[in-house]
Formats: C-alpha cells, sequence, structure tokens
C-alpha cells in the first residue's frame, strides 16, 4: 500500500514537474523525439533486416542439413555412391542419405535459377521433413511417385507462384548443358524442406537428378545418422573405412562457415546502425541537460519544501526514459518503413557478397522488441544520468539566491582534456590486441576509445578556441565575435556534449568517406590487374553453384582448337574449408595469367615468388586467408584436395576482394600431375596485343563461343565483369551511406537543439545586451559567430578524429571482420567539398536558436526575477 | 491341389497391400498369377522380379538352455515399382544406377516372452547398389537388405539381422519339405484367375543360433516357419483385414488358416487353411470347414486398435478343436519409416484336441485392418 502511495506521488509528481514542462516547450521535446525515434528506427530495422535474412540462411541450412549426425564429404569433389551401401551396413548407422543439389535455370523468360534437390526418398526420409500440399495419403508413400515418375519433381509453392504454374504442369530445366522436361507432381506443403530459400526450391529421386545433371556415380555427399550409442572408436572405423580424400565431418560445417561470412557485414551494420541511436542521445542529454539547468530554482523550493535528492534524481532519469519510450513508440512506424526497403537490400547484398539468402518478410520476435525497446530507454536513460545528477546537488538554499542559478562543473577542461589524450594514445595498442574469432572487439573498443577521447578534448578545445581567438575574432566580427568567442571560452563544459555529437557525426563521416574511397580504388585497381580477362567462361551457373560443375567437355574441345591471336588460361576453381573457413583454391596457368594480369603483393618476394609458383613450389594466397588461418609467408599450406595431399609453402600474400572466403592459388599444371583432375573451372581469354585489337574481334569471339558452347557455358566480357564488380560494390555501400547520412540528419538535429539551449539558457542575458544598447542584428551576429566556433571546433577535432577512425577501419576493422586490408586514399574532393557544407548546415540549424532569443519581450523576461 | 479360394495372403500382406496401393496402375511389363504355379525348387526359392510382390517370410519360437522364451519375425519383401523406366534417359543414353525397379523392404521382430516385452525394426532400400537386392544363384537364394540377409540354401536357411536394439542370427534346418498352397502353390484371392499368387511354405524348420536384445546375448533353439508368396493383383476391395495363423503342433502336425475379413464383420468365403500331416502331405481346407471365434480381445494403447487375443478354432473334418492365445498381449507392429501400417504379429501359445487326443503348441500369429481398415483398391 505504501509502495502503491510513493509510486503514485512520483509519477503524479513527474507528469506535473516534468510532463506539463515538456508540454510547455513542445517544439523542443519534438525535435529530440524525432531525433532519438530516427536513431532507434534505424537501429531496430536494421537489426530486423539483417536478422531476417540470417534467420532465413540459418533456416535453410538447417532444413537442407536435417538431423544428421555426421556428413561424409570429398573436399574438392563429390563422393562415390557405392559408399552409401557400406555405410548403410554398419550396425550403429540408422540411415544414410546420399544428397545432391544444385541451382538449375527454368526455360521461361526472366525467370531466376532455384535449388533443386536430388536424393532418396527412402533413405532420406529419417533426415529431412516434408510434406505434400492437399495430401491424404501422407504417410502412404508419395515419396514414392518420384521414383515412378522419372523427371518429376515436387516444388515449393512459391517457386510454382513465381513461374506461373501448378502441380501437374509440365517444367523445362536447364543445367549447364542439359535441358529437359519435367513434370510437376504436386505443391510442398510450407514446413520442413520448403521452407527453404523461402520456398524457391525442388525435389527430385536422385536417380532423375543424376541422369538430369549427367553426374554419374557420384554425390555431393553422405549423410549419417547414427545410433545415439555410437562410441568414438566406431567413429574412427567409419573415418578407416572411408577412401583417402574422403572425410567425414560435422554436418553443420558450411552452415558455420556461412555464419562467419555473414556475421562480419551483420555486425558492421548493427554498429553503424547503433551509431544514429548514439548520436540520438546527445539530443537527449541536452533536452534533459537543459530541463534541469533552466528550472534550478524550481529544483531548489522542490527539495526546500521536503523533496529528497534522490526524488529529484529519479525524476530527471524518469524524463529520459519517457522520451525514450516515446521516442521508440514514434520509432515503430518509421523503422517499418525502413525495414521494408533495408530487408530487401541487405538479403540482396547478403546473397550477392556471401551466401544465397531468400527473405520475404519480417518476422518479429519478443526478443527483438525488448532488445529495440531495451537499448533506446537505456541510451535515453544513460543520457539523462547526468543531468540527473547535476539536479539533485541542488540545495534547498538556491530558493532564497536572487539571480539566475548556474550549474557548476566540478572537473575541469584541462585535466578531461589530458584524460582525453591518454584515451586517444590507447587507440593504437588496443587495436592490435589480437580479435576473437572473425570478431573485431578490439576495433571497436579502439573505436569507442577515440569517440571518447576526442569528445573529452572538445571542453578544452573550446576555451582554447574563445581564448586564442580572441583578438582575431575582434578584428573580423567586431564586438558580436568577441563575445561570441568569450561566451565559446566559458562556456566550454556545457557546450561540450553538443560539440562530441558534431565531433562523432563529422569523424564518423571522414572516416567513411575515406575507407569507402580507398576501399573503391583499391578494388578497382584490384578489378583491373587481378581480374584480368577479356573474355570470361565458365559454366552455366558457375557463381551460384561454387564451380562444382566443371566446364563442358566441348567447350574444352573448342578452346583446345583455338586458333585465334588469343592466350588461354585454364583455371580450376574448388570451393573448400581450411579449417572452419571457407576459402576459394584456384589453380591456374601462371605463364599465361601472369603476361596479363598481376597481384598487390602485401607479403613475400614478388621477384623471386612468381618463378617459384611457375615451378609449382608453392602457393599464393589472399590476405583474407591469411588473416583468416593466421598462415603467412613461409607457412605451410596444407590440406586433402580430391583425395591428394598437398602441402606447399606460402609464397606470398596478396590483396583480393572476393567475398565467399579467401584465395590460395596454384599452378594448374602441377596440380593436375598431382590429383589427374583434368577439368576446367573456367576459361580466361586474353587477346594478344590487346591495344591493336578492335573490340569488334572481341565480339567476334564471344559470339562463336555462344555458338559452340553456349548452351553449357556463360561467357562475359573482361569489360563487363569489371563493371559488375564496381557496380556490386557501389550497391553494397548503399545501405552504409544511407546509415551514414540518417547519422548525419540527427546530429544536425543535435546541433539545433544545443544552440538553442544555449540561447534559452541565456534569454535573460541576451534581453539585458538589447536592453542595454545592443542591437538585434549585433546578438543575432554573435549568436551565429558562436555557432560557427563550435561547429567550427567540432568539425577541426571531428576531422582529426575522423582521419584516425579511418585508419582504425582501413587498417583494422576492415582486417578483424573481412580478412582485407585497403591501400590508404583521401577521397579529398569529397571532404573539400562537404566541410564547407556541414558547417553552413550546422549554421542554418541555428536560424530556430537566434528566432527563439527574441521570442519574448525583454521587458517581461527582466521582470520575471 | 487347386482351390481358387486359397488366398494366402497371410503373414506378411500388409505391406504388398500398402505399395500395392502406391503402385496401383497396373502395367503391361507385369506378370500375373493366373493359373497353377508349377513351382519347382531351388528355383523358385529365388525372386520373381516379374511379378509386383514377394516375401520370404520367417517366424518361430525358441528358447534357451535356461528356459527363456523368445518368438521372432523376419522377413523380406521384394516390392516391384510401376515406373517407366525405360524412358527415363531424356538426355543421354546413360541411366543413373540408383535408377531400380525394385525395393526390397523388411521387418524385424523379438518378442522377450518371459519378459512380456516386444522389439521391433523396419527397413526399405531400393535394389540399387548393393545396398539391397534378391538373387539367386545356383541353388541358393539371397535376400538382403543393408546388414539384414537370409540364405535359402537347400540344406539350410541361415536368416540374420540386426538392428542395433537386437539381433538374430539363425540357422533354420527344413524338417520337411515345401508344402504348396492351393493348386501346386497356385492360389486364388478372389474371383479373378488372376487374383491370386503363388505361394508355399517350409511348416517346420529346426532353428538354432543366437539372439540379442540390448546387451543380453542368447544360444537359442526351437522351430520356425517359413512362408515364400508372389503375385501381383492386390487384395479384394471389400476386405478389411485378415486374421493368420501359423501353428505347430507337438505332434509334429502344423496348420496354416487364414481369415479374410470383410467390412460386416465376417469372413470371406475366400479364408482358407492346410493342414500339414506329420510325414509333411497337407489336407485343403475351406472356409465351410473352419470355424474361428474371438474369445478375448486386447486394446492397444498406443494405436487405439482393439485385436483379438484368444480365439477357439475347430476343424470338424479333422476333429480338431485349438485354443490360441497370444503369448504377450502387446506385440503391436507400427511401421511409421516404411509403410504407415499398424499390425499385429506375434508368438501364440496352442492348445487343444486332434481326434480325441489333447495337443499343444506354439505358433504365429497375423492380424490386420484393426487400427483402420486397409485401403486395397483393386
Amino acid at each position: 500500500m505504501t509502495l502503491f502511495r510513493s509510486t503514485n506521488f512520483f509519477f503524479g509528481l513527474f507528469f506535473r514537474f516534468s510532463i506539463r514542462h515538456m508540454a510547455k516547450f513542445p517544439g523542443r521535446a519534438l525535435v529530440v523525439l524525432l531525433g532519438i525515434s530516427l536513431g532507434a528506427a534505424v537501429f531496430t530495422s536494421v537489426r530486423l533486416s539483417i536478422h531476417a535474412s540470417v534467420n532465413a540462411f540459418n533456416q535453410s541450412m538447417e532444413m537442407i542439413t536435417g538431423i544428421a549426425d555426421r556428413v561424409v564429404t570429398r573436399p574438392g569433389g563429390r563422393v562415390p555412391e557405392t559408399l552409401v551401401g557400406p555405410l548403410l551396413n554398419l550396425p550403429y548407422v540408422k540411415s544414410a542419405s546420399p544428397f545432391l543439389y544444385t541451382y538449375v535455370q527454368p526455360a521461361i523468360t526472366g525467370k531466376s535459377p532455384f535449388l533443386l534437390i536430388g536424393f532418396d526418398p527412402i533413405l532420406d526420409r529419417p533426415f529431412r521433413k516434408w510434406q505434400l500440399q492437399n495430401s491424404t495419403q501422407s504417410d502412404q508413400g508419395v515419396w514414392l511417385d518420384l521414383m515412378r515418375f522419372p523427371y518429376s519433381i515436387f516444388a515449393g509453392q512459391p517457386l510454382l507462384d513465381d513461374l506461373g504454374i501448378k502441380p501437374q504442369d509440365g517444367l523445362t530445366l536447364e543445367h549447364v548443358g542439359q535441358s529437359a522436361g519435367f513434370i510437376v507432381l504436386e505443391a510442398l506443403s510450407s514446413e520442413g524442406l520448403a521452407l527453404v530459400e523461402g520456398g524457391r526450391i525442388a525435389i527430385t529421386d536422385i536417380a532423375t537428378f543424376q541422369e538430369f545433371t549427367h553426374i554419374w556415380g557420384e554425390v555431393d555427399r553422405i549423410d549419417l545418422l547414427l545410433d545415439s550409442t555410437v562410441s568414438e572408436k566406431q567413429i574412427n572405423q567409419i573415418h578407416k573405412m572411408l577412401p583417402e580424400g574422403i572425410t567425414l565431418g560435422m554436418p553443420n560445417e558450411d552452415q558455420l562457415s556461412g555464419q562467419r561470412m555473414i556475421s562480419a557485414y551483420q555486425l558492421n551494420l548493427s554498429v553503424l546502425s547503433f551509431v544514429s541511436l548514439f548520436v540520438g542521445m546527445f539530443l537527449v542529454y541536452s533536452l534533459v541537460a537543459l530541463n534541469a539547468a533552466s528550472r534550478r530554482k524550481e529544483l531548489a523550493i522542490l527539495r526546500s519544501t521536503g523533496a529528497s535528492a534522490k526524488l529529484i534524481f529519479f525524476i530527471f532519469i524518469a524524463e529520459g526514459g519517457f522520451i525514450g519510450l516515446v521516442g521508440w513508440l514514434i520509432a515503430i512506424p518509421i523503422s517499418s518503413v525502413f525495414a521494408k526497403y533495408l530487408l530487401y537490400g541487405v538479403g540482396e547484398t547478403i546473397s550477392t557478397l556471401f551466401v544465397r539468402v531468400s527473405v520475404d518478410n519480417l518476422t518479429l520476435s519478443a526478443w527483438e522488441i525488448f532488445v529495440s525497446l531495451g537499448m533506446t530507454m537505456f541510451i535515453s536513460v544513460l543520457a539523462a544520468f547526468q543531468p540527473a545528477r547535476a539536479a539533485m546537488k541542488v540545495s534547498p538554499k538556491e530558493a532564497m539566491d536572487i539571480g539566475q542559478p548556474a550549474a557548476t562543473y566540478r572537473k575541469s577542461s584541462k585535466y578531461l582534456a589530458i584524460t582525453g589524450v591518454l584515451f586517444i594514445l590507447m587507440v593504437w595498442p588496443l587495436s592490435s590486441i589480437p580479435p576473437p574469432e572473425n570478431f573485431p572487439f578490439p576495433g571497436y573498443l579502439a573505436t569507442f576509445v577515440l569517440f571518447l577521447g576526442f569528445s573529452m578534448l572538445s571542453p578544452w578545445s573550446l576555451e582554447m578556441v574563445g581564448k586564442i581567438a580572441g583578438p582575431a575574432l575582434l578584428h573580423l566580427g567586431k564586438e558580436p565575435a568577441w563575445l561570441a568567442g568569450r561566451y565559446v571560452h566559458s562556456s566550454g563544459m556545457r557546450t561540450a556534449i553538443s560539440v562530441g555529437a558534431l565531433i562523432t557525426a563529422v569523424a564518423l563521416f571522414s572516416a567513411l568517406v575515406i575507407m569507402v574511397h580507398s576501399f573503391r580504388r583499391t578494388v578497382e585497381i584490384w578489378a583491373n590487374q587481378t581480374v584480368a580477362g577479356d573474355i570470361f567462361i565458365r559454366s552455366k551457373m558457375a557463381d551460384i553453384n561454387r564451380y562444382k560443375d566443371p566446364v563442358s567437355q566441348n567447350a574444352m574441345v573448342f578452346f583446345n582448337n583455338l586458333d585465334e591471336p588469343v592466350d588461354i588460361d585454364i583455371y580450376r576453381r574448388l570451393f573448400l574449408n581450411y579449417g572452419k573457413n571457407l576459402y576459394q583454391f584456384e589453380a591456374l596457368k601462371w605463364d599465361v595469367y601472369l603476361q596479363y594480369g598481376s597481384f598487390f603483393w602485401t607479403e613475400g618476394n614478388m621477384k623471386t615468388g612468381l618463378q617459384r609458383l611457375k615451378n609449382g613450389e608453392g602457393v599464393l594466397v589472399s590476405e583474407v586467408f591469411a588473416n583468416r588461418t593466421g598462415l603467412g609467408v613461409g607457412n605451410l599450406f596444407q590440406t586433402s584436395i580430391r583425395g591428394t595431399w598437398f602441402e606447399l609453402p606460402i609464397i606470398g600474400v596478396v590483396r583480393d576482394y572476393r567475398t565467399q572466403g579467401g584465395v590460395v592459388y596454384y599452378s594448374l599444371e602441377h596440380y593436375q600431375g598431382k590429383t589427374g583432375d583434368l577439368n576446367w573451372g573456367g576459361v580466361r581469354v586474353f587477346f594478344k596485343d590487346r591495344e591493336k585489337i578492335p573490340d569488334e574481334a572481341i565480339f567476334q569471339m564471344r559470339n562463336r563461343i555462344i555458338e559452340c558452347c553456349g548452351d553449357s557455358v556463360s561467357v562475359t566480357l573482361g569489360t563487363q565483369l569489371r563493371e559488375a564488380i564496381l557496380k556490386i560494390f557501389d550497391e553494397t555501400f548503399a545501405i552504409t551511406t544511407i546509415l551514414l547520412l540518417i547519422a548525419l540528419v540527427v546530429a544536425a538535429l543535435g546541433i539545433t537543439s544545443t544552440l538553442t539551449v544555449l540561447v534559452l539558457e541565456r534569454s535573460r542575458e541576451l534581453n539585458t545586451i538589447l536592453a542595454v544598447g545592443g542591437s538585434y542584428g549585433q546578438i543575432r551576429a554573435m549568436i551565429f559567430w558562436e555557432a560557427f566556433l563550435m561547429v567550427l571546433t567540432g568539425e577541426f577535432l571531428g576531422i582529426l578524429c575522423g582521419i584516425a577512425l579511418s585508419y582504425l577501419l582501413v587498417f583494422v576493422i576492415n582486417k578483424q571482420s573481412f580478412g582485407w586490408t585497403f591501400l590508404y586514399s583521401m577521397d579529398l574532393k569529397t571532404l573539400v567539398v562537404s566541410y564547407p557544407l556541414i558547417i553552413l548546415t550546422a549554421l542554418a540549424a541555428a536560424i530556430p536558436a537566434i528566432r527563439m532569443v527574441f521570442k519574448q519581450p525583454p521587458a517581461n523576461l527582466l521582470r520575471e526575477r | 491341389m487347386i482351390n481358387f479360394r486359397n488366398l494366402m495372403l497371410a503373414g506378411v500382406g500388409i505391406l504388398i497391400f500398402v505399395l500395392s496401393g502406391m503402385l496401383a496402375p497396373a502395367s503391361d511389363n507385369l506378370l500375373y498369377v493366373t493359373g497353377p504355379c508349377y513351382l519347382k525348387f531351388p528355383e523358385d526359392h529365388g525372386p520373381h522380379p516379374g511379378f509386383r510382390t514377394e516375401w520370404w517370410y520367417y517366424t518361430g519360437n525358441v528358447s534357451d538352455k535356461n528356459g527363456s522364451k523368445f518368438g521372432f519375425q523376419l522377413t523380406f519383401f521384394r516390392s516391384r515399382i510401376d515406373n517407366k523406366s525405360a524412358n527415363t534417359q531424356k538426355s543421354s543414353g546413360q541411366v543413373s544406377a540408383w535408377r531400380a525397379q525394385q525395393l526390397i523392404l523388411a521387418h524385424a521382430a523379438i518378442t522377450e516372452i518371459s519378459e512380456k516385452k516386444h522389439h521391433q525394426a523396419e527397413r526399405m532400400v531400393r535394389q540399387a547398389l548393393d545396398m539391397a537386392g534378391a538373387v539367386r544363384k545356383g541353388d541358393r537364394t539371397h535376400v538382403f537388405l543393408r546388414n539384414w540377409s537370409l540364405d535359402l540354401m537347400p540344406e539350410n536357411h541361415i536368416i540374420e539381422a540386426d538392428t542395433g536394439d537386437f539381433a538374430l542370427e539363425l540357422t533354420l534346418v527344413p524338417m520337411k519339405k515345401p508344402v504348396l498352397h492351393g493348386d501346386q502353390g497356385y492360389s486364388r484371392k478372389g474371383q479373378k484367375v488372376e487374383s491370386a499368387s503363388c505361394y508355399y511354405s517350409f511348416t517346420r524348420l529346426k532353428a538354432q543360433g543366437t539372439m540379442r536384445v540390448g546387451s543380453k546375448t542368447f544360444e537359442v533353439d526351437g522351430y520356425a516357419w517359413m512362408d515364400h508368396e508372389f503375385s501381383t493383383n492386390p487384395l479384394e476391395p471389400d476386405l478389411v483385414g485378415w486374421d493368420w495363423f501359423s501353428i505347430q503342433l507337438d505332434n509334429h502336425t502344423e496348420l496354416m488358416a487364414y481369415f479374410l475379413r470383410k467390412k460386416d464383420g465376417t469372413f470371406s468365403d475366400s479364408s482358407s487353411a492346410t493342414f500339414v500331416t506329420v510325414s509333411g502331405d497337407s489336407v485343403h481346407l475351406n472356409r465351410s470347414d473352419l470355424d474361428l471365434k474371438t474369445m478375448n480381445t486386447w486394446k492397444s494403447k498406443q494405436s487405439g486398435g482393439n485385436y483379438p487375443s484368444q480365439w477357439r478354432l475347430r476343424i470338424p473334418k479333422l476333429y480338431l478343436e485349438l485354443d490360441i492365445e497370444a503369448v504377450v498381449n502387446d506385440q503391436e507392429m507400427k511401421t511409421p519409416e516404411t509403410t504407415g501400417v499398424t499390425y499385429w504379429e506375434g508368438s501364440v501359445s496352442v492348445a487343444g484336441f486332434l481326434k480325441g487326443q489333447t495337443v499343444s503348441g506354439m505358433g504365429y500369429m497375423e492380424l490386420t485392418g484393426y487400427v483402420k481398415p486397409l485401403d486395397v483398391p483393386m
């Protein structure tokens, strides 16, 4: 009962004291609410979009993996199907299911490839669930229809809808060089396997799959379901019975390596989305601080009439919480708009860069709501903490004081600046700490410390600016400028938080501009040097099928007999795992490739290295591979590929920007000699004397290739491929840019809010100036100068912080997140144009503050006391 | 002996019916049983892949030296997939090794009579890539499904199954020649001539070997029964299920009897029996010779099926009256991974009179259609 009464009293007081006050100045509150809601909306919608993609990926992988305990695979190849029988005969193997999958192209114009799964519906029954729509005989062998009717499929309803067909319709499918007519027997109901890739999936009998794809005698993998009592010894027996090169692994390795690839992107986007919320925190701070500062008299009266310091503290904390809650509620509709666009963008980016995901809708979990609300509230309450503490220290004696009371600041700006410098000095050692697996924690910690350090520098910097620039200001802007300088000098601590917000926004802007520019420039150089070739040939859908299908025989014959003035670089590309990391093994014809292409070496001796590579004496690895595995020049690359053991020294480390894991390059000739694998993964065609060859000749060659083998291979011009790489790059960073712009908008709102606060705090002072003869123009000019000095200081510190941050992004966070670094390059053009614009925007943000100064007649203001 | 009503769907028919239902469309490539089978051995011990369905069905009762009693069942089914496999190679002449025309299925069970426990397992694999198959080489018939197998040889049959939870490995020596049911094995099951199957049994096999349940292994001996049957046409549609008995009396005579139940609860005229004398001669019995009454029932808590657990069988023509009782009530077979059909198959004890003399024995009983009527399209 007492608790109820206390709570009731608290909220009653909170309503009368805080809410009524906020309602009195709705504009101020709305700006802050808009800022925090924008931050919350960005944070929530990015989280939801990423999670939708990650969930879709995990769901697909889990459905595909089924409940297998172990999986038999062959790195770089397929598993002989004859292993299924012996595995099934082991008493502790409950079931073994051969599994094949590939993306196939429906022969319907404009429709994209979909996943076709081939398995034995009998052996697979314990592993994966699926059900047919409208099936009344579900348990009585509908699966048998797949065996009864060759070239039949069961398809997901979303796939049928997309293709505009229905059960019992025919469907022509294409795969590499093959094309065949299928019949859709029935639609899968929306569960189990039908949830893979959002239902854009079809299943067929293994015999049909093999006959259609011409994969004879092999399967992609064999899933095993083991007895629950299986011992290590028995697992070893399975290992022993497998031929060389065939491995027994855990079933979720693909899922884990996929997750690892997405996680870095997920984390970086999440952090970026948090920035808006973080900047929004400054807004909440400024409002609560203003409320606390401008109502000291009332607080003192409250205290003198019996309110405890704790009560005052919690009133302001509740104010922060209230802003957070209302901001979050406003964020809900904004989030739904943002999420709609982000869902598609994030899904497409993940599909293009890492793993294929199909995301149709968002699922809002209680956890996501909790995180979103919790984080917004936390940020808001945290922002209110310092003003609440200041408010609780208001003495009851102040009630009797005459004059405008002012807050006092304990800590000196010098002390803060020294701490700030110490923080900044800690950045480098912090960033050098080795990160835990793919989690750039040290990088982010260093970033946080960097922001903190520069924010701490701002009060002292403002004081210095006010002090040092005094004479110059007097000269430049007469009394208003001088007075502005004095004010900035004396109000350093009060404006510091807002300047801190500006520092954060400018630093982030600068750093991202530099990073994106460096990244793009490096990728551009990489695309032109390393992605060399005039025409690229590979099997159809090689990318989405991860080069599982080699180039067709007729294409091989065509290229072997080619008598044009061209050089042919044949390569074999295999997607493998090195430990937990996915990577691409590429065997290529060094002597041909190196005539036209080159690498960015970051480690190793290029001069001697190239010859050793040609001799097959070692491998060249990408920076990503090196950073992911911890291997560098001099270390051994050790793995089994297609049953052959490779143990080769790493000769060099080069830059490479393929997103699906690192790359290991090796000599094709030696690879073929060791493994006997004479298949081609793809072909790069180089025209000799390219400068003298007209583009027409390249087009003609492309047409000849299409004419010969267009049914089985895809042909891409080198120029198109390189353009496509850069297009993907730009699209990828579109989301980053949008998030950055939103952060800048929130920061601009922060400046508006801060200046307003500063003006309102000094309304009596400003009106006194007016009363003693100062003109409106002089006061306006003074406030402009104040804004200019604050913005200039913030921007200057922001640029310094941004440059440091850009180094962290390029050389630490990207390395720790994705494994790559770039050539550092400043985008001076963009920065030079942007910085004045930021100043102008910030000055424009001062206009509402100036208008606020003269809202009340000076006489009224002076009479108040 | 020709008797069109001597349909011997007893024993194993469940799976066949289910699969027949799935493979309903008749194919011109299939062979039909339309007259006397003229069974010849060892040839006809082997598979008959031209027919839609076939099974080798072993049941029996054994005990170890400590007196622990066990019932067992191990059945291999072959079912032809009615596909158009001749047209499969659309874009090349090559055919996948997985393209199969036959499925091999198996059910295994052990009843620990003393412990009143029933253990069961099921398997199914297509006949491909040496995962499963039914072949005859000379006088040896080999049927296998993963590590379950039967070797049917002139001197003995060897059956093996290891399910992980339990296992059996038995050598079975025939004590009588095969008994051909119906007309030299031609067993009619309906009005049409092709509504029939070829059916014979080894009614008494001396069984010896080992059984394992969990970690306990038992050296056992006793008697077993074997049925081998193949056909193409399934059961007629007015039937909901059947009750089948294989009884081995202590006086070294045997009786096979099955009763096809109609929708109205009465037995079809196609029901029949075969009595086997000590010397191995067989006596065919028609429906009119048989009188079967339910004396008690048992209801499965799992499936809800209300199964007869005790019967009185009277065959006045033979002066035979037998009380048949399940030794363990719960010997219900559930086959969700293969057919989804739930039925009762288990060991029974038998006691009664034959020509005024008391007789007793053991046997196996199969009861189908008690959970839900079997849907058996023609």
